[in-house]
């Protein structure tokens, strides 16, 4: 991955949900912006607010977590624990000025390919529109 | 107060009912104290109790998990809220610890003190007001006027038995409405995004990541802390801005739900970070979203291990 | 002795500017060692700087070599040195004390290049400490003199309107240049004296007589392990070594570390030799007390009472070196 001025957005994606989406979206050709980088997970519960902070304090320009509509985890509750985790990371990353936008949680089922290509659009121009997250290499301070 | 506490240690140590005992002695610079262990009952007399006794003693029960026998301390009103976190993260047994409450009525504030009386040797409390020793003239202040920032906003636990109380053990309370509390968090959320950041920033630049705010925290206990962590290596030892700010957002996620505004953080660092105004936004938010204060009752679920369905109808 | 008027060290100090980069205290949060683009951000008034002048030639966190993959081979890319010489404007006779430690410490079998170049090219004005001293303040206890111009190329001292301007190098003399007309013959004024107190005779065998005491063990219970006395330390010198980036570029840093943290001596078996606090607080002060005499023939402590001052849980270094004195069987 080089380093340059294209918003790079990390997106995790639920195994069962809205991975299957983005497959969905893949396998249908929809047209899609080449920014994002997906890393599936089992569940978006999986995803630790540490690897957020991390990687916006990195200089990553997004990060997103998909996870399927509530009340349809595969674990039947993983996603509320997700949502209540992305409630204060959104307030608290705000308060120390990373924009609003570069954090986001969406619900995507696995039917939904065309949301999916959607919101990774939406998102991207969202993304693109704030600029880069000040990404330096660490060499350089 | 110091006598009764003395006397209270002295039995306690020669019943051989605690091991040892976590109190507060003079320091060796004037409106100074040093966290103490007394062991044996002549020790006793090193005890003693100030409006310089900040230290929340709770953070030296860790100490206590190797072994087996009880060990007795003495906690300010604010200082038991982490008893009770402790204990509600079954990190201690209750029944392990002889807690013994001061009714603190304010700790001063060094800094404040060394600006408006240069040289100050003791200040006492006197009630409504402070009474500051310049030499041999003694000046009587207002309290607000050299009061800890978080003294303001004196939190007890709603229910906590202590084993022995030095006097009534009520939350100190000034004319200054509960509103206030959070006016700080209010204000930087009125700044743009822009000036947030660069303001964060500028107080992560100055970091040296020492970790003595995590190191005072009471909060912090894990074996091994995720910064210590070789695999995954979350950070390096490099210090630049952005480093910095992985470490203290990562520790402020970490007091979600447990931070109980002691203000220690903040008292230790070196390069003067204004670490509660990042805390307290995280309690605020906390208290906002799910209805959950740390430290108030031991019952209480801690907000990130429950949800409620409702919770998706909560926007911020 | 010469003196300069105390308006005209400013003016002295902006021309100097013009040819050097110019490091002084500021007020950034606390007072801090820094270069400065105007001398309006100086202060004057203050006892000494959190972090010590240390970090100016040792750097808290210092890119040695960038390095990159291109094509099938990797490029070093050294950090570059120093863009133009420097001054030191400010420091205080007990920091400049500890870098002369610093200097034997980084010039042992092998030189340190990068601490040698900063020094090589640093002229060092010392500022006289005022008087009383701070509270935490002891270097008299150690035989340093705070009105000593030991390891500066020129010491000023406070007259409340002039400077006392002692030079003591050819380089301090050269600098002088810049303004010679603002520097007249001192008027035979007497330069303050600052008492002496005892030296620490004998504190190596003292320590050394209490490797078993239970009085380390007493120590590291109130320790938190946190990392400000050795950080805010001038003499302490301890760093880390570390990579950082990927497999396409990156840069190899050297940042500071404590001998205090929990796991600096933790290896890769799992094994650490000093696995408690007590073993790591009894260290330190044998470092300071026991080691650096033993190797260098100066103490490892220069008084700067840093440590004592913001230590979170207030431990006193006086203390511990009076406990040392007490106990000791020697």
């Amino acid at each position: 991955m080089a380093l340059d001025d294209k918003p790079t957005i990390l997106i995790f994606a639920c195994n069962w949900c809205s991975y299957a989406g983005a497959d969905l979206a893949g396998v249908s050709r929809l047209e899609m912006p080449p920014n994002c980088r997906v890393v599936r997970v089992m569940c978006s519960a999986r995803v630790r607010p540490e690897f957020v902070i991390a990687a916006l304090s990195r200089g990553l320009d997004g990060v997103v977590i998909l996870g399927c509509h509530p009340g349809d985890c595969h674990y039947s509750e993983g996603n509320y624990y997700t949502w209540r985790r992305a409630l204060l990371l959104k307030g608290f990353l705000e308060y120390v000025g990373i924009e609003p936008g570069r954090f986001q949680l969406r619900w995507i089922s696995a039917s939904e390919g065309a949301r999916f290509a959607q919101t990774i659009t939406e998102i991207t121009d969202t993304i693109k529109a704030l600029g880069p997250n000040g990404r330096r290499r660490p060499q350089e301070g | 107060m110091e006598q009764e506490l003395r006397e209270i240690v002295r039995k306690l140590l020669q019943e051989g009912a605690i091991e040892h005992f976590i109190g507060y002695a003079e320091g060796v610079e004037p409106l100074h104290t040093t966290p103490c262990f007394i062991e044996r009952e002549e020790e006793v007399g090193a005890l003693v109790w100030s409006p310089f006794c900040p230290y929340n003693l709770a953070r030296y029960l860790h100490q206590m998990k190797n072994g087996a026998g009880k060990v007795g301390l003495v906690v300010k009103g604010c200082d038991a809220r982490a008893i009770v976190e402790l204990v509600k993260g079954n990190q201690i047994q209750r029944e392990r610890v002889v807690v013994v409450g001061v009714p603190c009525q304010g700790q001063v504030d060094l800094a404040k003190v060394e600006e408006a009386f240069q040289g100050a040797e003791a200040v006492e409390d006197a009630g409504d007001t402070f009474l500051v020793t310049v030499g041999e003239e003694g000046h009587s202040v207002e309290k607000e006027r050299l009061l800890r920032e978080k003294c303001f906003f004196c939190k007890h636990p709603i229910s906590f038995e202590y084993d022995f109380v030095l006097g009534e053990m009520s939350p100190f309370l000034l004319d200054r409405r509960s509103e206030l509390e959070f006016a700080m968090i209010e204000e930087m959320e009125s700044l743009p995004v822009e000036e947030r950041r660069a303001f964060w920033r500028a107080q992560f630049e100055r970091c040296s990541r020492c970790y003595a705010c995590r190191d005072i925290c009471y909060a912090c206990y894990c074996q091994e802390c995720i910064f210590e962590s070789r695999a995954p290596r979350w950070l390096e030892k490099t210090t630049t801005s952005l480093d910095n700010q992985t470490y203290h957002l990562i520790r402020a996620w970490h007091m979600v739900g447990r931070c109980i505004d002691c203000g220690e953080c903040e008292r230790v660092c070196p390069m003067e970070i204004p670490l509660r105004q990042l805390y307290k936004k995280v309690e605020r938010e906390v208290e906002q979203l799910f209805d959950y204060e740390a430290g108030m009752r031991v019952e209480d679920l801690p907000p990130l291990v429950t949800f409620q369905v409702d919770d998706l109808g909560l926007v911020i | 002795m010469k003196a300069i008027k105390k308006p005209h060290l400013v003016e002295w100090l902006n021309r100097v500017a013009q040819a050097y980069d110019l490091l002084g205290p500021v007020l950034d949060g606390v007072v801090q060692f820094k270069r400065v683009k105007s001398t309006n951000q100086l202060v004057f008034d203050y006892p000494n700087s959190v972090v010590p002048p240390k970090n100016l030639f040792l750097p808290q966190t210092e890119c040695l070599f960038a390095f990159r993959r291109e094509g099938g081979s990797i490029i070093l890319e050294p950090a570059g040195g120093l863009e133009r010489e420097r001054v030191l404007f400010g420091i205080r006779p007990c920091d400049a004390k500890s870098l002369l430690l610093l200097d034997k410490l980084f010039n042992r079998d092998l030189v340190d290049t990068y601490y040698q170049e900063k020094r090589r090219g640093t002229t060092l004005v010392g500022l006289a400490c005022p008087s009383p001293p701070q509270r935490t303040c002891f270097c008299t206890s150690l035989g340093i003199d705070p009105l000593s111009p030991e390891g500066v190329d020129i010491l000023l001292a406070d007259l409340s309107d002039r400077y006392l301007v002692e030079v003591t190098t050819e380089r301090g003399e050269a600098l002088l240049g810049f303004s010679r007309e603002l520097f007249l013959p001192s008027a035979g004024e007497e330069k303050p004296r600052r008492e002496k107190e005892k030296s620490l005779e004998g504190i190596e065998e003292k320590i050394d007589s209490l490797w078993e005491d239970d009085y380390w063990r007493e120590l590291s219970r109130r320790c938190l392990g946190c990392g400000v006395c050795t950080y805010l330390c001038p003499t302490c010198r301890c760093f880390d070594l570390t990579d950082v980036g990927s497999t396409l570029g990156g840069g190899r840093f050297r940042c500071w570390d404590s001998c205090i943290f929990a796991d600096f001596t933790h290896m890769a078996s799992g094994v650490n030799p000093r696995p408690t606090g007590k073993e790591r607080v009894r260290q330190r002060y044998f470092d300071k007390f026991r080691y650096i005499p033993e190797e260098y023939g100066v103490l490892g402590c220069v008084g700067c009472g840093r440590c004592s001052r913001y230590c979170p849980v207030a431990i006193d270094t006086r203390t511990v070196i009076n406990e040392i004195i007490a106990r000791s069987t020697k």
